[in-house]
């Protein structure tokens, strides 16, 4: 047995330049706030989102003919490590890059490929996933928010919740019941909703920290056009399940809390003690073990694998891994004394909001679940 | 994998599994050596087998899967090297390392499966899923890690590397070895049973070439030494072209 089929990953000959790249832009535009820094694929910066777009760093494996930059799948991946790293604000348009533009390519008509896809690339337009409702959380085939067909069109009835980023968002892909009477997995779809659409109302939930990410989102008798369905009818869950593959594996799962490791590393350098040093050693060390995890799973995707279960043990190590930083800083140092103020801001900060990385994406106990069944346990 | 490797993987692998935790150099060396396994890491025009990094992994890996009696990578080692260094023996035990949690989760798998308690299998249970699915992402950080360390190898400078990879699968073994034998119950604690043959290595390979606490603290020295700043870009730097 062997679960995760190890590899020499090729990392791309442009990869230095391109960092270098990133980081001047970085340093140009990007956040000073350190704790502003974690977490900071949240974190929508529409203006810092634009300037990625012109400097050619949003949709860059797409098609040129769509406003893409036709580069290599693993040259994205330096790209957005490097941003992720660097604790840039990249929340605005993070979801529209990773899965929303990548599904519209792959499925959706010309009408919805023109109309989204160049401006994704521009950093003009951002997306937002309309997967959990109410009564629908963990549980995702028990969606009850619904379209008909009328006419030529839809028209679309009901609650989403949870909804990173509808705020910001120019479109949301939702998945929806379209075929009345249909139980669990039939009769899916996923639906395009423009957020401007007439019935769409977004009201914030605000999180424990005060800050203002997820919301709830209504459709109250919402008329879309037949263009609006994504991919095949009836195919929803199949298609919405295949999206979280690109989703569960990026750096994204284990830098969240980079910014607070790299202050730790800060703050031991001047308060050298041995229990400091093995504690960063021994976070370095996950570090890059996870670095090469998700780039492993990056090259098994760019060659158009599905490796969905390397992807969902990266997600479940990722995650333990940027929430265990806070609670293992905050053992290790002393926050009364007054240098440690940055320090203890990030700490803090990222111990209020770390509960929600092994929620988003899917839950510790789902994503383990997903795992003993590619064991062959069931 | 290249076809040479998967040659070399397809020669060791049932070799290995046939001679397993009983083997000794007295009676079976000459089995390992008319595959050329000692001279692994000594250059053909030595008259070796011209291996790289990333064939010792292979080869070391099986040794652990199979829970070989005979210490080939100690073998190995000592006749490229003229000594046994550490850092190549601690790279050596990653591979090992790696090696046994596979087995000895595939064991754990197909007991969880088998064994039927409450009228149903053991894998059935949700407490049992998760507990092994933990398990299962161990051995997958073990395995990364010490391609991690044979990739860095090839290149050349591995010292950041090995200790990486050497400290995180010394903590692969702790939730590996706990949730194998938690999952075998009374059965995993027996001599007849083969799961021993795995744990009881693992528990003394986390210890040889270097402990948590050892790797732990040069590695963090010498991060904390480079800087905060320097954390990532040399990072990055190891692995790129």
């Amino acid at each position: 047995m062997q679960t995760f089929v190890t590899e020499a990953v090729d990392w791309p000959d442009t990869a230095p330049a391109l960092r270098e790249r990133v980081r001047a832009l970085v340093a140009e535009h990007g956040e000073r706030d350190q704790v502003r820094r974690a977490n900071s694929w949240t974190k929508p910066d529409p203006q810092f989102s634009r300037k990625l777009g012109k400097a050619g760093l949003l949709g860059m494996t797409w098609p040129k003919e769509y406003g893409g930059h036709e580069r290599s799948q693993l040259e994205r991946y330096v790209a957005i490590e490097e941003l992720l790293a660097a604790g840039a604000p990249v929340g605005a348009h993070w979801i529209a890059d990773r899965q929303s533009g990548p599904l519209l390519l792959r499925l959706g008509n010309e009408e919805l490929k023109r109309r989204w896809v160049p401006a994704i690339a521009r950093g003009e337009a951002f997306a937002c996933i309309g997967l959990s409702e109410p009564g629908s959380g963990s549980d995702l085939a028990s969606v009850r928010t619904a379209a008909r067909r009328d006419g030529d069109g839809w028209v679309l009835d009901g609650q989403k919740v949870w909804t990173t980023g509808a705020h910001v968002s120019h479109f949301m892909i939702a998945l929806v019941r379209t075929e009345a009477g249909s139980e669990r997995q039939k009769g899916l779809s996923q639906l395009v909703v423009p957020m401007d659409t007439p019935g769409v109302t977004v009201k914030p939930i605000v999180d424990l920290t005060g800050a203002h990410e997820f919301n709830e989102v209504f459709f109250d008798q919402v008329r879309l056009p037949g263009s609006a369905l994504l991919g095949t009818e009836g195919e929803g869950w199949k298609q919405a399940t295949a999206e979280l593959s690109l989703e569960r594996s990026g750096p994204e799962r284990y830098l969240s809390s980079m910014v607070l490791f790299l202050e730790l590393v800060r703050h031991a350098s001047v308060h050298r003690n041995p229990e400091l040093d093995m504690l960063v050693g021994r976070l370095a060390a996950e570090a890059w073990t996870l670095r090469l995890m998700s780039a492993s799973v990056a090259a098994k995707l760019a060659r158009g694998e599905d490796p969905a279960l390397e992807a969902t043990m990266v997600k479940d190590l990722g995650n333990s891994y940027e929430q265990a930083i806070p609670q293992l800083v905050q053992a290790a140092v002393d926050f009364g004394s007054p240098d440690n103020e940055v320090l203890r801001a990030v700490c803090f900060y990222l111990l209020q909001v770390s509960p929600s990385f092994s929620l988003r994406g899917g839950t510790r106990e789902i994503v383990k679940g997903i795992i003993a069944r590619g064991l062959g346990l069931r | 994998m290249s076809d040479t490797r998967r040659m070399l993987a397809e020669m060791v692998d049932p070799l290995f599994a046939e001679l397993g935790p009983d083997a000794t150099e007295a009676k079976d060396l000459s089995r390992l050596e008319q595959l050329g396994l000692p001279l692994l890491l000594v250059p053909e025009d030595e008259g070796g087998f011209g291996g790289d990094w990333i064939d010792a992994l292979t080869v070391f890996r099986l040794a652990g899967y199979h829970a070989l009696g005979i210490d080939i990578p100690a073998l190995a080692v000592e006749r490229a090297d003229g000594g046994q260094c550490e850092q190549t023996m601690a790279f050596a035990r990653t591979c090992q390392i790696a090696g046994a949690l596979d087995a000895a989760l595939a064991l754990s798998v197909a007991y969880a499966n088998e064994r039927q308690q409450f009228g149903r299998p053991l894998g059935k249970f949700q407490a049992v899923q998760q507990s092994l699915a933990g398990f299962a992402c161990e051995a997958a950080a073990a395995n990364c890690a010490a391609m991690g360390a044979a990739q860095a190898l090839d290149r050349g400078d591995a010292g950041f590397e090995i200790a990486a990879a050497k400290l995180r699968a010394n903590r692969a073994v702790e939730v590996g070895t706990t949730v194998a034998h938690q999952v075998h119950g009374a059965i995993g604690f027996t001599q007849e049973y083969a799961l021993h043959h795995l744990t009881r290595r693992l528990w003394q390979w986390r210890s040889e070439y270097g402990n948590d606490a050892y790797w732990s603290r040069r590695l963090g020295e010498h991060v904390i030494e480079d800087g905060a700043d320097a954390f990532w870009p040399n990072l990055t730097a190891r692995t790129d072209p």
